[in-house]
């Protein structure tokens, strides 16, 4: 069985530049693709009352041209290399990326450090990318049934500001944010100390290090951006919403719960418990409320992973008619189970499965892997986490899972928002 | 440092990349069989795929391929739905099956170590499902309750209306079933339906991964040599519609914070051999963020979150779409840049630094998508699905190099036409109509039930039609009269309906616009009986269809109300 299973570790090499800009290399001559990664210590945890929006306002400023680049030159380049790239703003980071033909690194790389010693902040691609921004809002959040319950959720489980507040910010923020405030947010969080650039794929190492000195080596670096408070007391701030969707059909609730950092072993044990609560059809919530009861349309719980004070959430859409208060004892009655009980030792196997194949999968992206490595470095450090995180997961027995979910879930301390169709 | 920084630096020498070789054979069953070795993850994914698909449904029974996959994983021979969830999860097993217009994939794929397991859940799921009645029942409550969701969702609307507007009588036209179709499915169409598609002469076999090949046959002669060949259904399609001119069509979604629209129009199936002047045109135009359409719509002039083009080409026919999501007030500004930029590719010629840019982009991110197993499948699964080329994936990135400035003009100018394209707008009526009603004759708008509004601007009342209709049903060509007594207790309808066979209770009945569903719950010869009635009312006249879960298609029927 799973015993006679064995991941070998990535190999990452990982040094620091003279500006502080931590580069990892994890070469893999599989396929000849390069993944380059570019991680940046700031999001929304990093804005202040007044300034929201701004970490993902960047995202986009980051596409609009720098000393050498064009506006909107990165897309084309990467794109007639051959190649496919983003960004994406999260509470914790933002990051860049690209996957590349191998033999574009030096490319990947140009691109990557143009911006970062000299993004073109002005006006024009300031007013312009505030518009963008309006319309990936009114996409994303507005337009969408039940679109908005994640934002008002985290709004009643945190208290501190740093956690509460949306990525996408407030429209008026962006608003009233001038050029010269967006300079200072460039030279405070986009500087080579407070990033990391991480490698995947087929290439050299000692080309790369030559091209990464050689692109990055002499970008300044910068004082280190204020530090950044994102303590909780335990206590959620809200414990109870009723918000109008005028989109949504039907009716829905959000179960939203403050739980441990991310991998500490609660953490971990909660991440766990969620699988066996909601992920898959032979999951507990589904057998339950999809199969047995019947009572429920869509099932979903997801964690959300942060460094500081992290969260989970269960919801669902209940079937017309369907009593909702009846599908939250369920759930709180299948917690209270778990918090009593345990996990089966069947479920205990299925995680171990799930963990091992999720690995392996995970691994096969030189992508994936220049992500999960760059976060590693970012958040602990230490890149060689992601070499144990399986081994982490894999050690969290099913006494800590029990333990975890009676200390965490099964309480009164959580945020419960519902959601009414508006007419 | 003195280093030169301003250009773009030199590539390094190109790294070659080959996809591996595929072996073929064949079951005396007439099975096919497709082998792929990909030994650097321990992994093994099989697909199963069948040539039949969601367009090869009977025209009255729409939705039944997509219930078959669905229930396909409800219950086998060997396992109840929950057993096999949770054998498949146990060992960290994918278990997917899923259709589409034109195919049915059946999908399971691991660990290697697992290999074992995943042959016998496959055989399991495709070979021997038994369609419970129960788990039917809870397919057909929870697929109607995700319809109603969908309408909800604005592109769900616009894809909807799009289809219908470019295929109108052919298949492809239809994107999701009614609820009246879900109604119709029963167990016994399941097993028809899967005793004549779930056949080895309709089905190819894929094994990709981390294998031996003579272990893989030798599991795959096991698992599948006694599966019976069968008859194979020859099935005539129409032929998709010619588009004379250019139509405007608003679906109204009261509230919209934008508009989403689609440019539409028929272009080529997937195996034509303008695929690749297509394919290379298309990038130029709006497949990427580095296009023509999301530079001037997103990037110039801020209108949008993201503006591009596409192609779906499918085993029958397919489209070419130009679609973007707007902010409301400047919907009338995107369909002329849009215009603008359709109208610019088929009448100029691309430059050469366009042309080769989309090609590079194509050649480059080709093998970026065989980096993972599935990845490597979805390639080799959609080359011996359409039947491209045996060298198909080997040749891809030649034939991508190959195509000139002249074949892009030559292309656009077939396929792009402006003239005979079908407008979409899904949005708030009230502020679309004013923007879009210069782009031809006639706007049509429609509800988000699909119904078109003239209908729905007029309206009965629930006190209206109430009362008693005599109704002649047209059961199988014979004429069958039945009673339908409408009671109102203000808005609110009860009522029963009386037949020669028992009589039922009306157990919910709205109405929207002039039109009236309702659903009776009937003993029926000691069974009880779910029918769903829909009728259209016309003054003192109804006329519509009730239907049943027994019944393969509903009854028309027309109904006068008593005076």
């Amino acid at each position: 069985m799973s015993e006679s299973f064995s991941l070998s570790p990535l190999e990452i090499e990982e040094y620091r530049l003279g500006n502080g800009l931590r580069v990892t290399l994890n070469p893999d001559p599989a396929v000849p693709v390069v993944a380059i990664a570019v991680y940046y210590d700031v999001g929304s945890r990093n804005e202040r009352p007044g300034r929201t929006g701004f970490a993902h306002l960047f995202e986009h400023m980051m596409f609009q041209g720098s000393q050498n680049v064009p506006k909107a030159g990165h897309f084309q380049y990467i794109m007639k290399a051959g190649g496919t790239m983003n960004g994406t703003t999260s509470s914790e980071r933002t990051n860049y990326y690209e996957t590349l033909p191998a033999n574009q690194l030096p490319l990947g790389l140009w691109l990557e450090a143009d911006r970062m010693r000299s993004l073109a902040v002005t006006q024009e691609n300031l007013d312009n990318q505030r518009e963008a921004v309006k319309e990936e809002k009114r996409l994303r959040y507005d337009n969408q049934p039940y679109g908005q319950i994640f934002d008002i959720i985290n709004q009643m489980i945190y208290r501190n500001f740093a956690n509460a507040h949306s990525t996408i910010g407030s429209m008026d923020d962006l608003d009233a944010a001038t050029v010269e405030d967006v300079r200072e947010f460039f030279r405070l969080y986009y500087a080579p100390n407070n990033a990391v650039l991480s490698i995947s794929g087929a290439f050299d190492s000692i080309t790369a290090k030559e091209l990464v000195n050689r692109f990055f080596g002499d970008i300044s670096s910068q004082a280190a951006p204020p530090p950044v408070d994102v303590s909780e007391p335990p206590e959620v701030a809200e414990n109870y919403k009723k918000y109008e969707d005028n989109l949504a059909p039907f009716p829905a609730f959000l179960i939203g719960w403050k739980i441990p950092p991310r991998r500490t072993r609660k953490f971990y044990a909660l991440y766990l418990a969620g699988k066996l609560l909601y992920d898959g059809e032979s999951s507990r919530l589904y057998q339950k409320l999809v199969k047995g009861d019947e009572s429920v349309i869509q099932l979903f719980g997801f964690t959300d992973e942060r460094r500081g004070p992290s969260s989970i959430f269960v919801g669902a859409i209940p079937k017309p008619e369907k009593d909702l208060s009846q599908i939250r004892e369920t759930i709180m009655k299948e917690i209270a189970d778990l918090a009593g009980r345990g996990p089966s030792p069947e479920e205990m196997q299925k995680l171990h499965n799930q963990l091992l194949n999720d690995t392996v999968r995970m691994r096969q992206s030189s992508m994936n892997r220049a992500q999960a490595i760059a976060e590693f470095t970012l958040y602990d450090g230490d890149p060689t986490g992601v070499n144990r995180e399986l081994e982490e997961l894999l050690a969290i027995t099913p006494d800590e899972i029990r333990s975890a979910v009676a200390e965490y879930l099964e309480t009164e301390n959580r945020a419960l928002l519902d959601v009414v169709p508006g007419k | 440092m003195s280093q030169n920084l301003t250009n773009p630096p030199a590539p390094l020498p190109p790294v070659p990349f080959s996809i591996p070789e595929a072996s073929r054979f064949r079951l005396s069953n007439g099975l096919e069989v497709v082998l792929l070795p990909m030994a650097r993850v321990p992994l093994v994914g099989i697909r199963m795929a069948f040539f039949s698909g969601e367009a090869d449904d009977p025209i009255d029974n729409f939705g039944l391929t997509a219930a078959m996959a669905s229930m396909m994983t409800e219950g086998t021979e060997g396992y109840s739905s929950r057993e096999l969830a949770e054998k498949a999860e146990r060992l960290g097993l994918d278990i997917n099956i899923g259709s589409s217009t034109d195919f049915l994939i059946a999908s399971v794929s691991g660990l290697s170590i697992y290999t074992d397991d995943i042959f016998e859940l496959l055989s399991e799921v495709v070979l021997r499902p038994t369609f419970p009645e129960n788990e039917l029942d809870l397919y057909r409550r929870n697929t109607i309750e995700n319809l109603k969701f969908q309408r909800s969702q604005p592109n769900f609307l616009a894809a909807e209306r799009t289809a219908l507007e470019l295929y109108g009588q052919h298949p492809y036209a239809r994107i999701a079933p009614s609820q009246d179709d879900i109604r119709r499915i029963s167990v016994k169409a399941l097993a028809n339906l899967h005793s004549r598609r779930i056949i080895p002469n309709n089905a190819m076999l894929f094994v990709i991964g981390d294998f031996s090949e003579d272990d893989i046959r030798q599991r795959i002669e096991d698992s599948f040599s006694e599966w019976q060949a069968g008859e194979q259904d020859e099935v005539a399609y129409p032929q998709p519609p010619k588009r004379t001119g250019r139509t405007v069509s608003v679906v109204d979604r009261p509230g919209s914070a934008q508009a989403n629209i689609i440019l539409a129009d028929i272009a080529v199936p997937r195996n034509h051999p303008d695929y690749f002047p297509l394919l290379v045109m298309n990038q130029v135009l709006g497949a990427g963020a580095s296009s023509r359409v999301f530079m001037n719509l997103r990037e110039e002039k801020g209108y949008t979150y993201g503006a591009y083009t596409r192609l779906d080409l499918k085993k029958l026919s397919g489209e070419f779409e130009a679609t973007a999501e707007v902010r409301t007030p400047v919907t009338a500004d995107a369909l002329k840049e849009f215009f603008y930029e359709l109208e610019r590719i088929r009448t100029e010629p691309v430059t050469e630094a366009e042309l080769a840019d989309a090609k590079n982009y194509l050649t480059g991110v080709f093998p970026i998508r065989a980096e993972t197993l599935d990845g490597l499948a979805a390639l080799i699964v959609n080359q011996h699905l359409y039947g491209l080329p045996s060298d198909y994936l080997q040749t891809y990135r030649s034939n991508v190099s190959a195509v000139t400035a002249d074949d892009v003009l030559r292309v656009a100018g077939q396929y792009v036409c402006p003239d005979r394209m079908a407008i979409v707008v899904v949005g708030d009526a009230a502020e679309m109509l004013p923007q879009v009603d210069s782009y031809a004759a006639a706007v049509a708008v429609f509800d988000s039930e699909g119904n078109p509004v003239d209908d729905a601007g007029k309206s009965v009342t629930a006190e209206q039609i109430a009362g008693k209709w005599d109704v002649i049903l047209d059961f199988q060509g014979s004429q069958v009269p039945v009673t339908l007594n409408l009671m109102h207790e203000g808005s609110r309808l009860s009522g029963t309906l009386e037949t020669m066979l028992g009589n039922g209770i009306i157990s919910s009945a709205e109405i929207n616009g002039c039109r009236l569903r309702a659903t009776a719950t009937a003993e029926m010869a000691g069974q009880s009986v779910e029918l769903s009635i829909s009728g259209t009312i016309e003054g003192s006249t109804m006329s519509g269809t009730i239907g049943s879960a027994m019944l393969p298609v509903p009854m028309p029927f027309k109904a006068t109300k008593a005076i």
